[in-house]
């Protein structure tokens, strides 16, 4: 009989274990995903990236669907991303734009503003620019409280700034269909 | 086109692995010889299949085809090619098809390497790999298909291959950790296949030890290229940090080493027969948890970046079944199984007896430590997190008793022996230890009772090893396999003298420095000469040159800082001057007013010694397996006992049709 039971061990040990694999499984941190969504927009004040004497906050954001494109000129992503989002703010979205310095970039070639704003108006006249305005996320603490990941990042609010849908890295006219544009139709009927 | 070959492969392969896993088994239980002769051909087709959808997937990534996902994620046009190859296995989809690759190649070596085994035999251990691919291939074509387009809009370039894996290490070092894990269900099979057969006699054992041996050599140098990797490319010296990760490869590295000697003793005396097969099948079944806990992203670790519960779930459920289904078959069968072998207390089976207990404590405790945050935030009790100082603790206490059995149980007799008459051999042993502690304190002023006592361990170990190898080889001619052991012994000895040593004597600063200015440590003068702007293929760079100086000793050191522009983000590259009694070693770090850099020094002696054990214990693993007398063996065994093997073949398929 004790034989028999010490055979038993490693089975029961093993069985033991995956009860805990199991249910760590559906508690882990890809949960943060989800909770990032029917979230309101956190709140901010910061300048104007090609007028620093102007600056907003989060009131500037409300009132109607906004897009929200977090992108940098050093992203190659979203060099790529900004005609189609030219096209989509030709078709009445407002798109506002988060301008994510990267400190990295900073540090090699030692940009300054001035540097900055010549580089983002040429980018711009070049791709096309979908921005009604640019918030510049000087200390990146806008897009610390928005858990952004790299560039480009993309938010959707609806009227009342909560965060209607988030996607990370570059939109396209697939993205936008399957992710965008139904929630966006169901919004402006139930407004 | 290309990719959809790769993708087609791979789907016939599944197709053969199911074949595999039944037909052979079929016909070795039921003596069906046409079943059992299918096994080696699909073994080999499926091997072709793989090799073929890897081969793809390579090219794609070689030819910059960014209309396949995978690609498009993990590469970039102006990755070079080294590193595009290598990008295969840079992130999930692509290593769990180099995890099916090699499954595939190991049991294309046993197919090819066991001719002189019995045909029934192998089948059945070919079956059960069969068994196994079979849920790798289900996960990689169902849950993480590499081949997946990204038409009708594909990317205009790659997002690149994560920075971190942009290295010579670490184009090496998963393939060789993943030769390891995947290795072990080579002895995995074998005791299955042994289980089922209801022959757990000493021959299984036998077969496969040389397998076990491979893996295990295999495993180390992979865990010990990850260890060195972590230290030049991680910029801050370290060379062991009890990451989840990492104990997910320690794991069955423990394991594996406690098998090899158990092997060992059911090999020659016929003693621990069911212990060792539960080892076998423990070794492998920690490499399948271990590729659970990285790939589910279960528990967060920096090398966790695949992450899904669906992924998770599906590995879980086939580690029910794989694990689930060898522990319960072990229950049910190894009841039985009786060990008739008698042995004295004191005696070489008891030295490895302990040897295998000790070994088993610390697998324990490893495992404790990795999964115990997991129960503890499940049962409701918050998260903790469990590092480095408690794994350090516990593996101190532990190596102690260790370090002092492994030098002596090469000198015991099997089956009996007196101490009184070991007793005069182990005096070198005491004689060095305290000459080398004496040596350590006098030249590095090591003064910590710990470090003293792990360097006298690691001088009682040297010292022992050494001389046994002497009295043996004075009597006549060593056979390879006692070479291996004296080699693998003296790496561990290597190993604890390396952490012992530059744990207690190893020397940093952290200062601000501009050009031309120099900094002091340990009689070492390191000057910032110059900070240049490089271009490299895919990144740029600040190089800052260091000149060391100690007397007459002169270096140049470059440290780096990378910023990688697709993926933007920034790369440390240490300088690193190596030696074999200290390692100088240098990183940048920001970049601070003026011409100003915050630099890290660090003077690290004998840290070459921890990767030097890693490497005497894989050359060791080798000699072992050149050894002839398993080819002799083997060929041995076919004419001698073709006739008895026949008999007990026919008594188990009763056994088997009564069940």
């Amino acid at each position: 009989m004790m034989k028999n039971f010490k055979v038993l061990v490693p089975i029961i040990t093993f069985l033991f274990i995956s009860i805990f694999l199991y249910k760590g499984l559906y508690s882990d941190p890809t949960d943060i995903e989800n909770a990032n969504l029917q979230r309101p927009f956190p709140e901010f004040k910061l300048n104007d990236l090609m007028n620093p004497d102007k600056s907003y906050n989060k009131a500037d954001l409300l009132g109607e669907v906004t897009l929200i494109n977090v992108w940098g000129t050093w992203c190659v992503t979203c060099r790529v991303e900004l005609p189609f989002m030219t096209r989509l703010s030709e078709q009445g979205i407002r798109i506002i734009g988060v301008y994510y310095d990267n400190a990295a970039e900073a540090v090699f070639s030692g940009v300054d503003l001035i540097q900055t704003q010549q580089d983002v108006k040429q980018m711009l006249s070049q791709l096309g620019n979908p921005f009604r305005f640019n918030i510049y996320d000087v200390n990146r603490d806008l897009s610390l409280d928005l858990g952004v990941t790299g560039a480009p990042e993309s938010f959707l609010l609806d009227a009342n700034g909560v965060i209607v849908a988030h996607r990370r890295g570059a939109i396209d006219e697939r993205v936008w269909e399957k992710e965008f544009a139904p929630l966006i139709r169901q919004l402006k009927q139930g407004g | 086109m290309i990719p959809e070959i790769g993708h087609f492969a791979l789907l016939i392969s599944l197709v053969f692995a199911i074949s595999l896993a039944i037909f052979p088994l079929i016909g070795a239980q039921k003596n069906i010889a046409e079943l059992v002769g299918l096994a080696k051909p699909l073994v080999y087709a499926n091997f072709v299949l793989l090799s073929v959808s890897l081969f793809c997937l390579a090219w794609a990534f070689y030819h910059n085809d960014f209309s396949v996902t995978y690609v498009a994620m993990n590469s970039n046009s102006a990755l070079p090619w080294y590193y595009r190859i290598s990008a295969v296995w840079g992130a999930h989809e692509g290593s769990l098809l180099l995890w099916v690759w090699i499954l595939a190649l190991w049991t294309a070596a046993v197919a090819l390497l066991s001719r002189s085994l019995d045909d029934a035999d192998v089948a059945r251990v070919l079956a059960v790999m069969g068994f196994i691919a079979i849920g790798f291939l289900a996960f990689v074509i169902f849950t993480s298909n590499p081949f997946e387009r990204t038409f009708p809009m594909f990317p205009v370039d790659g997002r690149d291959l994560n920075p971190l894996l942009q290295d010579i290490g670490l184009i090496i070092h998963p393939p060789m950790l993943y030769m390891g894990y995947v290795g072990f269900s080579v002895a995995f099979a074998f005791a299955v296949a042994a289980l089922l057969g209801g022959k757990l006699d000493a021959t299984w054992a036998r077969w496969s030890r040389p397998w076990t041996l491979a893996a295990w050599g295999f495993l180390t140098i992979g865990i010990t290229l990850g260890s060195w990797w972590a230290y030049y490319e991680l910029g801050w010296g370290g060379w062991w940090f009890w990451d989840p990760v990492e104990n997910a490869s320690f794991m069955p590295w423990i394991a594996g080493t406690a098998l090899i000697h158990s092997l060992a003793v059911t090999e020659k005396r016929g003693a621990f027969k069911s212990w060792t097969v539960l080892l076998a099948i423990t070794a492998f079944s920690l490499s399948l948890l271990g590729t659970f806990l990285v790939r589910s992203g279960i528990l967060v670790s920096v090398h966790a970046f695949a992450s899904d519960p669906t992924r998770g779930l599906f590995i879980l459920v086939y580690l029910l079944i794989v694990i689930g289904g060898a522990l319960t078959l072990y229950a049910s069968r190894a009841s039985q199984v009786v060990s008739t072998h008698r042995y004295k207390l004191f005696s070489r089976e008891v030295l490895l007896f302990i040897n295998n207990v000790l070994l088993a404590a610390a697998l324990l405790v490893v495992l404790l430590g990795t999964l115990l945050p997991l129960v503890h935030k499940e049962i409701g009790l918050g998260s903790i997190s469990i590092g480095a100082p408690f794994f350090d603790k516990v593996s101190s206490y532990w190596f102690i008793p260790f370090s002092i059995m492994l030098a002596i149980a090469p000198f015991v007799r099997w089956k009996q022996d007196k101490f009184s008459r070991i007793r005069n051999k182990l005096l070198p042993g005491v004689f060095f230890a305290a000459v080398l502690t004496l040596m350590m304190y006098l030249t590095l002023g090591v003064d910590s009772f710990m470090n003293l006592l792990g360097i006298s361990l690691a001088g009682w170990i040297i010292a022992l090893t050494l001389y046994e190898l002497f009295l043996t080889r004075s009597k006549g001619k060593l056979p390879l396999s006692h070479w291996g052991m004296t080699f693998a012994h003296l790496g561990f000895a290597a190993l604890v003298l390396g952490i012992a040593v530059t744990q207690f004597a190893s020397v940093e600063r952290s200062v601000r420095m501009v050009p031309g200015e120099t900094v002091e440590l340990n009689n070492y003068h390191f000057t910032l000469a110059q900070v240049k702007q490089v271009e490299g293929p895919n990144y740029s760079s600040y190089m800052g040159e260091f000149s060391v100086t100690n007397g007459d000793e002169k270096h140049l050191l470059f440290a780096e800082k990378r910023y990688y522009k697709v993926q933007s983000s920034v790369m440390t590259e240490a300088g690193i001057d190596a030696g074999l009694w200290r390692d100088l070693y240098v990183s940048l770090g920001e970049q601070l007013e003026g011409q100003a850099w915050a630099v890290r020094v660090y003077v690290k002696p004998f840290v070459r010694w921890i990767w030097l054990g890693g490497v005497l214990m894989m050359i060791g693993s080798i000699l072992c397996i050149a050894d002839k007398r398993y080819r002799k063996v083997l060929s041995m065994r076919c004419a001698h006992e073709a006739e008895p093997h026949n008999q007990r073949g026919e008594a188990t398929g009763q056994t088997a049709s009564s069940n």
